[in-house]
């Protein structure tokens, strides 16, 4: 209660409000080019914020990180293109609404959701905080394994039609994220001498490069201008009627993204699949899900930007920043003075109270910037395909390129454009692809650290309970799935075309 | 060819260095670069903003810092290897660019730079949490003797991975070495207790260690620190392992005797100003100012003994 007192007499402070805003605003622009993930957009700023107030600073960039995770979910619907790893989940019914001419209403249900999510997030910070960064320090190695078996579970069902197709996709993933440095020994894997692949493919290469760059192959590969539904430029929010609808999911993302958002190294695109996942599970229309949901955008959305906000917990109360984005803030402490870390609270109280305050106003800042920002956007995409295929060609290069100022970066989006091309001629989903892509190195480098704390003894997944629990909890996710799929069969029913939209449009 | 250029630049550089020294005292160019691999916020990043802060009006030139990433330093190297040497460009050097030199072979290693000075030497601890019975480092190893202990260090190709299996090696142990992605799984790892130990440095567990949340075990440094008088060092208790995390600069090969000799003076003025001691003691940084020639000889030693302990753990061949 103290602590709410004390925030909210930041919010009138105008360093803090102008900072705030211009991160938010900041964030959105960059989180919204696809390549330039939240961090980049927090790396470009950091240097501005060396001479500023350490307050101004601290707020600026954690606004940016918001405003980013929020920007993500832009492309996502409007070019198919996640703007960060986070809003890929987001790509499969923000797209589809798209398509059929209601960017506007999916654009309002993600700020909204997104907003909602910040919201509730910024609330675990400031509320529970002690309790949660208990449930940090209880995850050991054994259960972040668990914790990764059961982010890869949702592949399942999220596999389409074709379960065995799922299968590939995803092993094709797990396989990309074993190149780079191996996790226990330090050896180098599948570089072949080069240095740039050391340290392994950033998933957001794939990701554009699966979404993107094949989408943009496909339209170039059709006869002609395809007829196609645009979309009004104005920014929808859902009704009374649909906001009710969305509650549901939109809890569904807020716990989840609270639990993922404390756990450093779990982050906001585990947490996006899951909400999605469950989101499906749990929804009274599942069958809407994956051709224009807005149940599916609410979910991932709200889910993204709950993590955003929890993510801090570990930074404040151990100095751990779990992303990359979060130790681009610990760097702005560092640079300022500031140690995160227990003492925080007692030696710069202040920080963290015009922190708290600073993010309250960057989520009414997301609401504002994004309402006069979005219109814009569409009306872009509402430009002759030909014009719009080339800014979007120009944009994710020039996005991919800024990662690491380097070329040979293209040519890995351009070569998974290719095999995403050509993945949906054949019909494979992307999804589990990009799941294997994002869980592979965490549940690998968990499993071989935990042999080697317990001398490659495997019982350790059953000692440690919440890597039990979780196991377990995978295993009923995919015995379920399968047994629908099987109950389905023997029904000679078709089984729910579900599919994220890969397969060849007509 | 390329190296053959390299060479002509540089003594033709050499050249003009020598005349421009002998007319002046001041630095042959205007502004200097001084390149990281470590992104913004990074370690060696706010290392050198730091740094360059009151490096400038001492050097005589502008100091900027470049972050050029990718590849753990494999980028940082092509990219002074390839560059003029005429004082006009440095790279922060940090154990990482021997390791990513001796792992994954770049095109330009470590051995295609040439060493300029040492500023400082990080202090490598070992930490416990505090509610674990290990009071001091002989506990651990007792207990790694009678069963298996469970050590930490941040990162597989690390000098902190080094340090415990050269310390499992001198006690005699059977400890399993447990490396992570970072110091901060580590610490987390060490205060649940997964782990008996970790070792890092003291700026990574600073707010811990203020907290009352980690106790100090033993140093790795050759001598106690000075802000911890009572903490023993790893050798006093009778394991012969020191272990150095280095910061310094290096060139590109041939660096002018004019710019060596600059730098060898700035470098002793900055870590002298008052200012500049307050903010680097601040952050558990012990200045161990290495001129030109003894910190080449300190590289290749480095090097060399990182190449043995590569080798004997199997990692390289």
């Amino acid at each position: 209660m103290e602590t709410l007192v004390q925030s909210a007499s930041y919010l009138f402070d105008l360093g803090v409000i102008i900072a705030a805003l211009a991160g938010v605003t900041w964030g959105i622009m960059g989180g919204a080019l696809p390549g330039i993930s939240p961090s980049i957009t927090m790396a470009l700023l950091l240097p501005f914020t060396y001479t500023m107030e350490p307050m101004s600073a601290i707020v600026l960039l954690a606004s940016t990180y918001i405003g980013a995770e929020y920007g993500g979910s832009v492309p996502a619907i409007l070019i198919r293109t996640p703007g960060t790893n986070a809003a890929a989940a987001t790509v499969i019914d923000g797209y589809e609404m798209n398509r059929q001419g209601k960017a506007g209403l999916a654009l309002g249900i993600s700020l909204y959701s997104g907003v909602l999510g910040s919201l509730f997030g910024l609330a675990m910070l400031i509320l529970l905080s002690g309790p949660l960064s208990r449930v940090a320090l209880a995850f050991t190695p054994p259960a972040y394994f668990a914790l990764g078996v059961l982010g890869l579970s949702v592949i399942a069902t999220l596999s389409g039609e074709n379960l065995v197709k799922g299968f590939i996709a995803a092993i094709l993933g797990l396989m990309v994220a074993t190149i780079g440095t191996d996790p226990v020994t330090g050896g180098t894997r599948f570089t072949f001498g080069s240095s740039e692949l050391l340290s392994g493919i950033e998933p957001v290469m794939i990701m554009v490069g699966l979404f993107a760059m094949s989408e943009l192959l496909v339209q170039a590969g059709g006869r002609g201008e395809a007829e196609r539904v645009t979309s009004r430029p104005r920014i929808n929010f859902p009704d009374l009627k649909l906001a009710r609808r969305l509650a549901f999911p939109q809890s569904i993302g807020g716990v989840i993204g609270t639990f993922e958002g404390v756990m450093p190294g779990a982050g906001g695109t585990i947490a996006s699949f899951m909400s999605y996942n469950e989101a499906r599970r749990w929804s009274r229309r599942p069958e809407e899900f994956g051709k224009g949901s807005p149940e599916g955008i609410a979910a991932p959305e709200t889910a993204n930007n709950t993590v955003a906000e929890t993510a801090l917990v570990p930074l404040l109360s151990f100095g751990i920043p779990g992303s990359n984005s979060t130790a681009i803030l610990l760097g702005g402490f560092l640079i300022h003075g500031i140690v995160p870390g227990p003492m925080l609270f007692q030696r710069s109280g202040e920080i963290v109270h015009g922190l708290y305050a600073g993010l309250f106003t960057a989520t009414f800042g997301m609401l504002v910037m994004g309402m006069l920002l979005l219109p814009a956007c569409i009306w872009l995409v509402n430009r002759p395909r030909p014009y719009l295929n080339a800014f979007i060609f120009a944009l994710i290069l020039s996005g991919i390129y800024s990662i690491h100022n380097s070329v040979f970066d293209l040519g890995i989006m351009m070569a998974a454009g290719a095999v995403g091309f050509f993945m949906r001629m054949l019909r494979f989903p992307f999804l589990p692809t990009v799941l294997g892509l994002v869980l592979g190195y965490l549940v690998e480098s968990s499993f071989r650290r935990s042999l080697v704390l317990s001398g490659d003894d495997l019982m350790i997944f059953v000692d440690d309970r919440i890597s039990l629990a979780l196991l377990m909890l995978a295993f009923l996710f995919i015995a379920g799935s399968l047994g629908k799929r099987i109950y389905d069969l023997a029904r000679r029913r078709r089984v729910e075309a579900f599919s994220e939209g890969s397969e060849a449009r007509e | 060819m390329r190296k053959q250029r390299i060479l002509a630049a540089g003594s033709a550089v050499f050249m003009c260095g020598m005349i421009a020294g002998a007319h002046a005292q001041d630095y042959p160019v205007d502004t200097v670069t001084l390149i990281t691999h470590s992104s913004p916020g990074g370690g060696s990043d706010v290392f050198l903003r730091e740094l360059s802060r009151y490096l400038g009006p001492i050097l005589g030139a502008n100091v900027v810092v470049e972050n050029v990433r990718g590849g753990s330093g494999a980028a940082a190297m092509a990219n002074l290897a390839q560059s003029a040497p005429d004082g006009s460009k440095f790279y922060a050097t940090t154990p990482t660019f021997i390791y990513t030199s001796l792992l994954s072979d770049p095109e330009y290693k470590y051995t295609d730079l040439e060493p300029l000075v040492n500023f400082f030497i990080d202090p490598e601890v070992i930490y416990t949490s505090a509610n674990s019975e290990y009071q001091t480092l002989e506990d651990v190893i007792d207990h790694a003797r009678e069963g298996r202990g469970q050590w930490g260090a941040a990162n597989p190709a690390s000098l902190e991975r080094q340090a415990l299996e050269q310390l499992k090696a001198a006690a005699g142990v059977n400890a399993a070495v447990v490396t992570h992605e970072g110091g901060g799984d580590l610490l987390i790892n060490v205060l649940n207790g997964t782990l008996q130990i970790g070792v890092g440095e003291v700026q990574e567990i600073q707010s811990q260690l203020e907290a009352g949340e980690l106790r100090l075990l033993a140093t790795f440094s050759d001598e106690r620190l000075e802000a911890f008088p009572d903490l023993p060092t790893v050798e006093e208790l009778g394991y012969d392992v020191v272990v150095r995390k280095f910061r310094g600069l290096a060139g590109p090969k041939d660096l002018p005797v004019d710019v060596i000799a600059a730098w060898e003076r700035a470098v002793q003025e900055v870590l002298a100003d008052e200012e500049y001691k307050a903010a680097y003691e601040a952050a558990n940084l012990r200045a161990a100012y290495m001129p030109h020639e003894e910190y080449v000889q300190f590289i290749e030693d480095f090097g060399n003994e990182t190449r043995d302990f590569l080798k004997e753990t199997g990692v390289i061949e």
